[in-house]
C-alpha cells in the first residue's frame, strides 16, 4: 500500500459532522429566518459550509503508508505534510461508531509524543482495517529492529501469541460502574441550577404548602443526585461495554464501548507508569482500578487521560493480575513503608488541611453566624482528609529500577510504579522551619499525556527524601 | 551535591538591581494612570494612594532581597546531571539526568546581553527547568555537553 490514497467515501459523514458542531447556530437562524429575504441569503453561505466545505476537506485528506514512515496530507488552504517514522508511534486508536461497521470501516487516530496540544497527528476518518493493521506491522517490525540488531531481526514480526488477557465480568462490571464518583460534577451543576428554582415554585404553589418547602427541598435534591448517578451508570456501561485487555508481545491493546468501538494499541516501553487508583467508594468494597499513564491523548475520553487496563481489581490481586501485562511490574504487593509519614508528623499534614479550610470556614461563619454548625463540618472533613493523606503516604524503591509511590488526595489513594527511565526530574522542597525537624518534601516529575504529572509526598525526613534522590541522581544515566 | 557547586555570576546582581529600577518605573506609571483616572473620573483616591505604597515598596524589597537570591542560588553540572538548587526559607533542589533533556535553549534580554550572560532553559519531555544566568561561555558548553550526552545516551527511549 504505498500508494497515496483518499480515506473512504463514508468519511464525509466526519466532515459534515465536524461542520455542523461549529456552525449549528447558523442552521437555527436559517430554519427561524426562513420567511425573511436575509434568512434566505445565508443559505448559499450554508451549502458552501454544510457541503462544499466538507467536500474539499474530505478531499484534501491522503495518506501514504510507505515501509519506513506513515505520510498523511491534509489541509485546503494551508497543506499540511504530516511525515511520521514508525518508531516515533506512541499509540494507534481505532475508533468505530456503529453505522460504520456494517461497512468495515473504522477511525484510526496515530500519535506521537510530541507536544502538540489537543489532537492527534493524524486522523484518518474511515478506513479499512488493513490500514491500521498495516501500521501496526510496520511498527513493531521498526521496533524490533531498533532495539536489538541481530540477523534475524529485519524479518517481519509474525502475529504473536497472547500473552495476557483481561475481560470485565459481570460482578467487577457492576463494581466498577456503580461505584464512580463521575456523577458528582453533575450533580454540583445541576444542584445549582435546582438552588435557583425553587423560589418561585414554591411561591406559586401557595402559603399553605409554605411549611412544606424544606421537605420538598430535600426530596428534590435527593432526587437529582439519584438521576446524576443513574445517569453516570449508563454513560459508563455504554463506554466500557465489553470491555477486553490483551497483551500480544511488546504490545497492549485495550477495546470498549458500545456505539463506538474503541481500540488503543500502545507498545509497552511507551507506557510511562502505571497507576492505582482508588476512590472513596471503592476504598470501601476493596476494588482499585489500575491505569497506564501514556505519553499522548488518545484516553483523554478516559478518567484524566490515563488508559484504563483494568477496570476493576481487588486489592489482593491488583499486582498478580497486573504483572503479566506489565513485565517490569513486581508480581506481588511490595511493603510501601520506606516512605511513611508516621507518629509526630502526621499532624503536620492534618494541621494544614484544618489551616486551607479554617479560612473560607471562618468568612463564611461571619457573613452567615447562623449556620456555623454546617461550616464546622467541613473542619472536621478537613481534618480526616489530612489524616487520610498521612496514612495513605507511601513508597519504596522495589530492586533498582522502579519506584512505587502511594499518595491520598481528595479520599482517593493512587499508587504510582514508575520505573527509573521514565522519571524526568526529582525535586526536594525545605522550607527554613523542616530544616530544624529535617523533613523534606519530594516530587517525583512524570510525562502524563501532554503534560507533567507530579507526584509529591509531603513530610517526609530528609534521610528518605535525599535516598531516593540520590538514587535518582546516579542511576539515571 | 557538595562536590562542584557554583554561584551564578557575580554580575547578575547588577541585572536584578536593574530588573528592579524597571519594576520601579513601570509601577509608577501604573501610578500615574491611577492618579489621572482619579482626577478625571472621581476613582477612589485610597485607589493612588494604595497603588504608590506598592510601586514603592515592591522594588525596595526586591533589591533587598538581592544578596540573599543570590547567595542561596546554586547549580551544579557533572558528567550525567544538572543540579538546581535555590531559596533559602523555602528551599528547592532539582535533580535533571541529562539522559533525560530534550533541549536546551539559550535566551538573553538586552541587559543579560549587555554583561555577556545568558539565561538557560533546559526542557525534559515534561518539565522546564530554569538557570537564571550563565557565563555565555559557560551556557553554550553546558548546551553542548548536554547535547552530546544526549545523542550517545538516547536508546530511542519516550
Amino acid at each position: 500500500m504505498t500508494k497515496t490514497k483518499r480515506t473512504h467515501p463514508l468519511g464525509l459523514l466526519d466532515h459534515l459532522a465536524k461542520s455542523v458542531k461549529n456552525w449549528w447556530p447558523l442552521l437555527i437562524i436559517i430554519l427561524a429566518q426562513s420567511q425573511s429575504w436575509w434568512g434566505k441569503l445565508l443559505i448559499p453561505a450554508a451549502i458552501l459550509i454544510f457541503v462544499v466545505w466538507p467536500l474539499i476537506s474530505w478531499w484534501s485528506i491522503s495518506y501514504r503508508i510507505t515501509p519506513t514512515a506513515l505520510e498523511f496530507h491534509s489541509g485546503i488552504l494551508v497543506r499540511h505534510h504530516e511525515h511520521i517514522p514508525y518508531a516515533r508511534i506512541q499509540t494507534v486508536q481505532r475508533k468505530q461508531w456503529f453505522y460504520l461497521a456494517p461497512f468495515h470501516l473504522e477511525e484510526v487516530s496515530v500519535e506521537t509524543a510530541s507536544h502538540e496540544d489537543g489532537k492527534p497527528e493524524v486522523r484518518l476518518a474511515a478506513v479499512t482495517p488493513d490500514v491500521a493493521a498495516l501500521i501496526e506491522h510496520y511498527r513493531q517490525a521498526a521496533n524490533a529492529t531498533s532495539s536489538d540488531n541481530s540477523v534475524d531481526s529485519a524479518e517481519p514480526a509474525t502475529t504473536p501469541a497472547v500473552q495476557a488477557s483481561y475481560a470485565l465480568t459481570t460482578r467487577p462490571r457492576w463494581q466498577f460502574v456503580l461505584t464512580s464518583t463521575g456523577f458528582i460534577p453533575i450533580l454540583l451543576v445541576a444542584l445549582g441550577i435546582y438552588g435557583k428554582l425553587p423560589h418561585n415554585l414554591i411561591e406559586r404553589l401557595g402559603s399553605d404548602l409554605a411549611h412544606l418547602s424544606g421537605l420538598f427541598l430535600i426530596i428534590g435534591g435527593l432526587a437529582i443526585a439519584v438521576a446524576a448517578w443513574l445517569f453516570t451508570v449508563v454513560m459508563l456501561l455504554i463506554r466500557y461495554f465489553h470491555f477486553r485487555a490483551t497483551r500480544t508481545g511488546d504490545q497492549i491493546q485495550v477495546a470498549k464501548g458500545l456505539f463506538q468501538r474503541n481500540t488503543i494499541t500502545v507498545p509497552l516501553q511507551r507506557i510511562q507508569a502505571v497507576r492505582f487508583k482508588q476512590n472513596v467508594f471503592r476504598q470501601w468494597i476493596a476494588i482499585q482500578t489500575t491505569q497506564l499513564l501514556l505519553a499522548s491523548h488518545a484516553a483523554a475520553e478516559d478518567n484524566n487521560d490515563d488508559l484504563v487496563l483494568l477496570p476493576a481489581v481487588t486489592l489482593q490481586q491488583s499486582y498478580a493480575d497486573l504483572q503479566p501485562f506489565v513485565d517490569w511490574t513486581p508480581a506481588t504487593p511490595p511493603d510501601l513503608s520506606d516512605l511513611s509519614v508516621t507518629n509526630g508528623r502526621r499532624w503536620l499534614l492534618v494541621r494544614n488541611a484544618l489551616l486551607i479550610a479554617l479560612v473560607p470556614v471562618a468568612i463564611a461563619t461571619w457573613f452567615w453566624p447562623t449556620w456555623n454548625a454546617l461550616f464546622d463540618i467541613a473542619l472536621v472533613i478537613a481534618f480526616g482528609q489530612g489524616l487520610f493523606a498521612a496514612n495513605n503516604t507511601g513508597g519504596s524503591l522495589v530492586g533498582h529500577k522502579l519506584l512505587v509511590l502511594r499518595t491520598g488526595h481528595w479520599w482517593t489513594r493512587e499508587t504510582y510504579l514508575v520505573p527509573l527511565a521514565k522519571i524526568q526530574s526529582v525535586r526536594l522542597h525545605q522550607s527554613i522551619w523542616m530544616k530544624r525537624t529535617h523533613l523534606m518534601h519530594l516530587t517525583v516529575n512524570v510525562r502524563h499525556g501532554n503534560r507533567n504529572q507530579a507526584i509529591t509526598l509531603r513530610y517526609l525526613t530528609a534521610e528518605q527524601a535525599e535516598s531516593i534522590y540520590d538514587w535518582y541522581r546516579t542511576n539515571a544515566i | 551535591m557538595s562536590q562542584t557547586q557554583h554561584p551564578l555570576p557575580n554580575r547578575i546582581k547588577l541585572i536584578w538591581g536593574i530588573s528592579a529600577i524597571g519594576s520601579l518605573l513601570v509601577l509608577l506609571v501604573v501610578t500615574g494612570l491611577f492618579w489621572l483616572a482619579q482626577t478625571y473620573w472621581d476613582w477612589a483616591a485610597w485607589l493612588t494612594v494604595t497603588m504608590l505604597v506598592i510601586a514603592i515598596g515592591e522594588p525596595i524589597i526586591e533589591t533587598a532581597l538581592i544578596p540573599y537570591r543570590y547567595r542561596f542560588t546554586r547549580y551544579m553540572i557533572s558528567d550525567t546531571a544538572v543540579e538546581m538548587q535555590a531559596g533559602f526559607i523555602f528551599k528547592k533542589r532539582v535533580a535533571i539526568p541529562i539522559a533525560r533533556v530534550q533541549n536546551v535553549t539559550l535566551n538573553a534580554g538586552p541587559l543579560l546581553q549587555w554583561r555577556k550572560l545568558s539565561k538557560v532553559t533546559v526542557a525534559t519531555a515534561s518539565t522546564t527547568h530554569t538557570i537564571e544566568g550563565l557565563e555565555l561561555a559557560t551556557a553554550e558548553q553546558l548546551r553542548d555537553q548536554i547535547m552530546r550526552l544526549a545523542r550517545e545516551a538516547r536508546h530511542d527511549q519516550n
